[in-house]
């Protein structure tokens, strides 16, 4: 319901109500009025009419429809998918009958340890995720910081208006957005029409498989891409050589991860621009007084008071961006050369294009542990932060 | 100009002063430049879609259609006899029914759920809380065939029941409501209850419509995130009467050969998918930017 | 507290085991029930090759259904395997629908199709080639409802401008060679094909070689005649003269060589009503494909009509695909689209009634048919990867990759 920035719904900070940048996602937000848990009795109002018998009906009578319905679609399903990714299933009888043959560990095998084409390309689709992590991740935060800044200087003209412009593609739906990319970068599309301006000769974007980091170092002489040699080709892991590993993302993911940087931009200004105008005036005023630079005052004062939102952005970027999905069924499918593989695609089509649902699920589990992991990092680590954070206020 | 800062400084404005002319008109060019690379290409998906399949072809960047056609329009909305296969109506209709009923039901059981784990007293509360915190944290890529199989189960699959069923409690939503109505004072409810309203009717006819902001918030997100929602209509159905905005126009673009590219035509498509919620966000907007923030519901 | 807390979680968890419980449409459990009601409401999915086939389907459809009395609804994916293969598994298939034959091992293994073949009493009229792609555990389990072969296509301007004659169309890989380099001339590429087994196959044909052997038993795919072919491509397209559609920004080869982007292309007859609906002025001519060191050879290429098992209606679906495969409607969708009908005897009037076509006609003879074996399209994919890289991989370790990822699913394929 967010927009799409966050594939999953995910805590944010506050702004106003809350005081300083800090995340309501910590689990409990512990000081909540009114807060969590028993500790709300102690001094909760008497009821006269209404007994603790009764309000504890109505309270799962109110809670009722988000049990059922969360536990219908979300906690069941996600059992019957664990159930799924031990068995050999094809899709076609009913998997839960003993009619598809039970596997045990099987799908999970043959994805990490087994050789052949799953845990290629499983493999393959980890190292795409991974390059279109370590690039979105930055780019996407030290974009999103800067449209920050200049939304709030507080002397631009028109500022409002461009706050509107930069958030405007995070609440597009990422299919048409993807639609728009499409155009933009076919071969002999806009943005190379732009390029052989400045006389440069775009690539085929959406075509062209090659790594960039290869690409590169190829460009410098040092390795002879077409022809891999030595250590890089000789060794390998998870069936892929090393060389395959090294190779960066290839120039049609580098358009994917334009168009997440250009997408989620929006979303994480707002985050930013939130703690920026939580920043006391006076602080500012008081280092104009001393004569600090603008430089210094970005330096010293702004950006040490952003470093909890900071943070923030960044863990949330590194979550949401392992659920690439939306933007590579519609312009990629995976192709060219599987570089645009990600997991959650791959974990998609080996289910529904090869009716192979137990290593379908069985990849979906594997990401899903991975996310998991990740959030519940973030969330201990903002659970020891969130005290400073309020002193600072 | 040094005058000016001063004064601006006794005002107690502009603390820092100007920045030289020189650096101001750099500064206005970059960050017109930066605003520009938001906005065109959605001016270029604006004239493409009246423009023919070979123009758009041949002028990519041209902002004014050499022939300018609605061909596109026409072909969408089923005025052009050229064929079909993209029944753009029935997408509209059910983008637009399987989003209003989603709304309604994350609004009301989004707002029930967050009022009892905000002042409820009843056993398993702090558990029910965890477990929506828990449940924020899975995402919904992890989830594609998992809820295939609960819905293949109950023979839900490729039904309208099945597409909006699930979608009709979130957990973010359940945590802005319970952090919004953690904020409302007690008083009031308290005198409600003094005067003899049941827990529902505090509910409904007190709390509810203190809760206006919150709920406009949770609505327009809601709409939002229903109208653009992919992943589960694709999962969820498979014929071409449920097709969404969403998950048509994803096949028309990813999906094959013949015809050309026909990027007007899908560049329409996608540019009509977009203008409900870009309508919403132009009117909203701070409500779009306060569910950027989630937590910060104001009161 | 923590008692109620557990009682409470309890009754949650009850609750959703009821309701589990109450249902369950994984219905091969028992038989789908079949509607002999007079007026039935039908459905069928296909993949289009354009407008022209749409309307021809539709067309057909409905004339059946004003005969018949029922009502038809033909939908057109846009995804088709992966359409079928969701609605399979949630058994809410339509009720007819187009099955490639690189798809009908996978669904047959399954048990997804009706096997209604032993229903048709012509089903000799379909050529044995034809019919042992659609064939399964010894039972003819749906129609062939056309055939494709590949051939050259020739755009006859270019042909002309570059000064070469009907006598130049090449017949050998060396003679296919030097044409094409003539032909390659600023934005014109000599040959645009699909960077895809289902072209570049035609050439490891044509050396002799194939994927497997010929009863589908054992891999073939790291032989020498396939290398040869491999590197033979992998010639041209280093020497630019061979580039891929996608090179050229174009979908397929029939788009290259309407848009004067390709001089030559390798495509099926399906490029007859592709070139007449979208670049009705672009003269073409096809040629049979040139001969390799082994001489001759092609692919084929051929959709079933395909009726569900889940389906509530397959007495009025086999009905429905009677009518869609008769010669007569054949040779209708043959004016329509250019397809080459299935029916040995349609063929022979469609070779007489479109001349031009004769390259792809006569090609039947000696063309080889796609794998059929269930669970190899994902080898087939990778393979079609590999190809993509073609012009800077290694030919040998492209074709071992296939040989090992390939193996496997011979074993457990059948």
């Amino acid at each position: 319901m967010f927009p799409r920035t966050s594939q999953n719904p995910r805590p944010a900070p506050r702004s106003r109500a809350g005081g300083g940048p800090r995340t309501v996602g910590s689990p409990g937000a512990p000081d909540a009025p009114g807060g969590g848990g028993p500790a709300a009795a102690p001094h909760a109002f008497p009821a006269p009419r209404v007994g603790r018998r009764a309000e504890g009906a109505w309270g799962w009578l109110f809670v009722s429809p988000m049990v059922l319905i969360l536990g219908l679609f979300l906690v069941l399903p996600i059992l019957m998918a664990l159930w799924v990714s031990l068995l050999n299933w094809d899709g076609q009888s009913n998997p839960f009958s003993g009619q598809a043959e039970f596997v045990g560990l099987d799908n999970y095998r043959g994805l990490l340890t087994q050789d052949g084409l799953d845990r290629t390309l499983f493999a393959t689709s980890l190292r795409n995720n991974l390059y279109y992590v370590l690039l979105t991740v930055p780019l996407q935060t030290i974009l999103a910081l800067t449209l920050a800044l200049i939304v709030n200087q507080r002397m631009l003209r028109g500022r409002s208006a461009l706050r509107t412009a930069f958030f405007f593609p995070s609440v597009t739906s990422s299919i048409a957005v993807s639609t728009i990319f499409l155009f933009l970068f076919q071969g002999s599309g806009a943005v190379n029409t732009v390029l052989s301006w400045i006389g440069v000769k775009g690539p085929n974007w959406f075509n062209d498989s090659r790594g960039v980091l290869s690409l590169l170092l190829g460009g410098l002489g040092i390795v002879d891409t077409s022809h891999p040699t030595g250590a890089l080709a000789d060794h390998s892991f998870m069936g892929l050589s090393w060389f395959e590993w090294l190779s960066g993302p290839s120039v049609a993911m580098c358009t994917i991860i334009l168009l997440a940087v250009w997408t989620t931009s929006g979303t994480f200004m707002l985050i930013f621009l939130a703690a920026l105008q939580d920043i006391p005036r006076e602080l500012e005023e008081a280092a104009a007084i001393e004569g600090v630079s603008r430089f210094q005052l970005l330096r010293y004062v702004t950006l040490p008071a952003l470093r909890p939102v900071l943070f923030l952005v960044l863990t949330l970027g590194l979550i949401s961006t392992w659920q690439v999905f939306d933007q590579v069924y519609v312009m990629s499918q995976g192709a060219p050369g599987n570089t645009t593989l990600t997991p959650a695609f791959l974990s998609y089509s080996s289910a529904f294009n090869d009716a192979d649902f137990g290593q379908g699920a069985a990849i979906a589990f594997i990401l899903l542990t991975l996310i998991l992991t990740m959030t519940a990092v973030q969330r201990f680590l903002f659970r020891e932060r969130t005290p400073r954070a309020r002193r600072n206020r | 100009m040094s005058a000016k800062s001063a004064a601006a400084r006794a005002q107690g404005r502009h603390v820092l002063g100007r920045f030289p002319l020189s650096l101001r008109v750099l500064g206005y060019a970059t960050v017109a430049a930066l605003g520009l690379l938001y906005i065109v290409p959605f001016v270029i998906q604006l004239v493409t879609a009246f423009k023919t399949d070979p123009d758009a072809a041949a002028h990519p960047l041209g902002l004014i259609p050499t022939t300018p056609t609605t061909a596109a329009y026409q072909r969408l909305f089923g005025l052009s006899q050229d064929g079909d296969g993209v029944p753009f109506l029935r997408w509209l209709g059910n983008s637009a029914f399987v989003a209003v009923l989603v709304t309604a039901g994350r609004v009301l059981f989004d707002s029930m759920a967050g009022y009892a784990l905000a002042r409820l007293r009843f056993p398993g509360r702090t558990l029910l809380f965890g477990f929506v915190l828990a449940v924020m944290a899975v995402p919904m890529v992890a989830l594609l065939i998992p809820r295939f199989l609960v819905l293949n189960t109950f023979g839900l699959f490729d039904t309208y029941t099945g597409m909006i069923l699930p979608l009709m409690v979130d957990a973010a939503g359940i945590f802005i409501m319970k952090q919004f109505f953690e904020s409302i004072p007690r008083e009031v409810e308290e005198a409600a209850r003094v005067d003899g309203a049941g827990v529902f009717r505090t509910f409904w006819s007190i709390v509810l419509p203190m809760a206006r902001p919150a709920l406009l918030t949770l609505t327009i997100l809601s709409f939002q995130g229903s109208w653009n929602e992919f992943t589960h209509f694709l999962v969820a159905t498979q014929s071409s009467q449920y097709e969404t905005l969403t998950t048509g126009l994803a096949r028309l673009v990813s999906g094959g050969l013949g015809g050309g590219t026909q990027y007007p035509l899908k560049l329409a498509a996608a540019l009509l998918a977009t203008l409900p919620v870009a309508a919403l966000f132009f009117c909203f907007q701070r409500y779009f930017v306060q569910g950027a923030n989630a937590g910060a519901v104001k009161e | 507290m923590p008692n109620r807390t557990a009682i409470a979680a309890l009754v949650t968890c009850a609750a959703m085991m009821a309701a589990t419980g109450c249902s369950s449409s994984f219905g091969s459990d028992e038989k789908t029930t079949q509607d002999t009601s007079e007026k039935q409401h039908l459905t069928v999915l296909i993949a289009s090759s354009g407008d022209a086939e749409t309307k021809a389907v539709k067309d057909a459809a409905a004339a059946w259904a004003k005969q018949s009395g029922n009502t038809v609804t033909v939908d057109v994916a846009k995804d088709i395997n992966q359409q079928l293969a969701q609605s399979f598994a949630g058994h809410k298939p339509p009720d007819a629908f187009y099955v490639n034959s690189d798809q009908f091992a996978n669904y047959a293994q399954g048990g997804s199709l009706y096997p209604y073949g032993d229903q048709i009493k012509d089903a000799d009229d379909f050529s044995a080639q034809l019919r042992a792609s659609f064939t399964h555990d010894g039972k003819l389990v749906c129609l062939p409802k056309d055939t494709s072969t590949l051939a050259l296509a020739i755009n006859d301007d270019l042909w002309k401008k570059a000064g070469l004659t009907a006598k130049d169309y090449p017949t050998t890989w060396a003679e296919l060679k030097t044409v094409a380099a003539r032909l390659t001339k600023g934005d014109v590429t000599g040959l645009v094909i699909n960077g895809e087994y289902a072209r570049v196959g035609a050439f490891m044909k044509q050396a002799g070689g194939w994927i497997t052997n010929a009863d589908q038993t054992k891999m073939t795919a790291d032989s020498t005649q396939n290398t040869q072919a491999l590197n033979y491509v992998q010639s041209l397209l280093k020497s630019g003269s061979l580039k891929y559609a996608n090179q050229v920004d174009t979908n397929w080869g029939g788009e290259a060589l309407g848009k004067n982007k390709a001089a030559m292309t390798i495509e099926g007859n399906w490029l007859t009503g592709g070139m007449k609906a979208d670049y009705p002025d672009v003269k073409y001519t096809a040629v049979p494909l040139p001969a390799g060191p082994a001489g001759t050879g092609t692919l084929a290429f051929s959709q079933c009509w395909g009726v569900a098992q889940d389906s509530g209606h397959r007495a009025a679906a086999v009905d429905l695909v009677k009518y869609l495969t008769s010669s007569t409607q054949m040779m209708k969708n043959a004016d329509a689209f250019g397809v080459m009908p299935s029916r040995t005897s349609a063929l022979a009037e469609y070779a007489k009634k479109y001349p031009s076509a004769k390259a792809w006609a006569d090609a039947t003879a000696y063309a080889q048919g796609p794998v059929t074996v269930s669970g190899f399209d994902k080898v087939l994919t990778q393979f079609n990867t590999d190809l993509a890289e073609l012009a800077t991989g290694d030919p040998k370790k492209i074709l071992a990759d296939l040989q090992r990822n390939g193996e496997p699913a011979l074993t457990t394929g059948e």
